[in-house]
């Protein structure tokens, strides 16, 4: 892991534990109902707690929100030219797409960020808190690697292709 | 009358229990203003200047501007993160460990802060290495304070 990388890792992971502190709440407006408070609506302030934002640089951040029964986790992908931003939206629309096999992942992305979770108190009460943090971490540190090599590839294609097609030219 | 069985009656109901954001900040006394903080702002630059980085963080970290408007807070800031950046690498778990535990709370606040706005993401870095000090010296503590703590900075 690069230098620079771990004490990014490390934050997030200090934060998500702090913020993993999920209980079962029903809602206070809607009867029978039980739902994520960070997620609608709200008209009950004290239910959201101080949100953290963990940032390496301009363009590559994490938001954590957290509330009383669910946290919500926002993760800006690394995006450093126009092939890296069409890779991060494509990969993030592909697993988007396949939410429900993800459990915490979120459909859409909060507004500004590339991919988004949402970590309930059924979730936590399901799994082992430790492990969903070191989900997110270990996602952290995939998407990245996977991002620039997906582009590496990309640009070893992109040159055969041209290598092949305009060699049709020369004489 | 259209739609009137989507109005919330309960949000006329003064008893009704609700809070919103202006009912849970923190009752304060006095509200502190830019002017007054002005000569904190500048005993800040003076320490930092001399070096004396230890004792500048000490008062950066005690007794900040919690009941200031959103002005004087960002212009507080604004040194605070200054005195942050210009601490060398090597000297930032020093002065972490020699801070309170209440000083190393409000630390965590102004770390968090400065990542969420542009001219502290951009010294992302030293920011991210001030929270790996105060998270060896100190744990999930401060950090778990800052979440349901409702005095920002």
């Amino acid at each position: 892991m690069s230098q620079s990388l771990r004490p990014y890792l490390t934050a997030v992971r200090y934060s998500l534990e702090a913020a993993l502190t999920l209980t079962n709440f029903p809602s206070q407006e809607v009867e029978r109902h039980n739902r994520p408070e960070i997620e609608v609506p709200n008209t009950s302030a004290e239910l959201l707690l101080q949100p953290m934002h963990i940032a390496r640089s301009e363009t590559e951040q994490v938001l954590i929100e957290p509330s009383v029964n669910s946290v919500r986790v926002s993760l800006m992908v690394k995006q450093a030219d126009e092939i890296e931003q069409i890779l991060v939206h494509k990969f993030t629309m592909f697993l988007e797409q396949r939410a429900e096999a993800f459990y915490i992942l979120r459909r859409v992305p909060v507004k500004g960020y590339s991919i988004s979770f949402l970590i309930t108190n059924k979730h936590t009460e399901s799994m082992k808190t430790a492990k969903l943090v070191d989900f997110i971490i270990e996602f952290m540190e995939e998407v990245d690697k996977e991002i620039s090599e997906m582009k590496l590839f990309l640009n070893a294609r992109a040159r055969f292709v041209a290598n092949e097609y305009l060699g049709e030219f020369v004489y | 009358m259209t739609d009137w069985r989507r109005i919330d009656i309960d949000a006329f109901d003064p008893e009704s229990g609700r809070l919103t954001a202006a009912d849970i900040a923190p009752p304060y006394a006095t509200q502190v203003s830019l002017a007054e903080l002005q000569p904190r702002i500048a005993q800040l630059r003076t320490l930092a200047s001399s070096g004396d980085m230890q004792a500048a963080v000490a008062l950066a970290t005690s007794d900040p501007p919690y009941s200031a408007d959103a002005q004087a807070k960002a212009a507080y800031f604004q040194a605070v993160l200054e005195t942050l950046t210009q601490v060398r690498q090597a000297d930032i778990a020093g002065v972490v460990k020699a801070l309170q535990p209440a000083q190393q709370d409000v630390l965590v606040k102004y770390l968090y802060k400065g990542m969420s706005v542009p001219e502290g993401q951009k010294q992302g870095g030293i920011l991210l290495a001030w929270f790996e000090r105060l998270t060896q010296a100190a744990g999930v503590r401060p950090v778990t304070h800052y979440i349901n703590d409702r005095n920002t900075v």
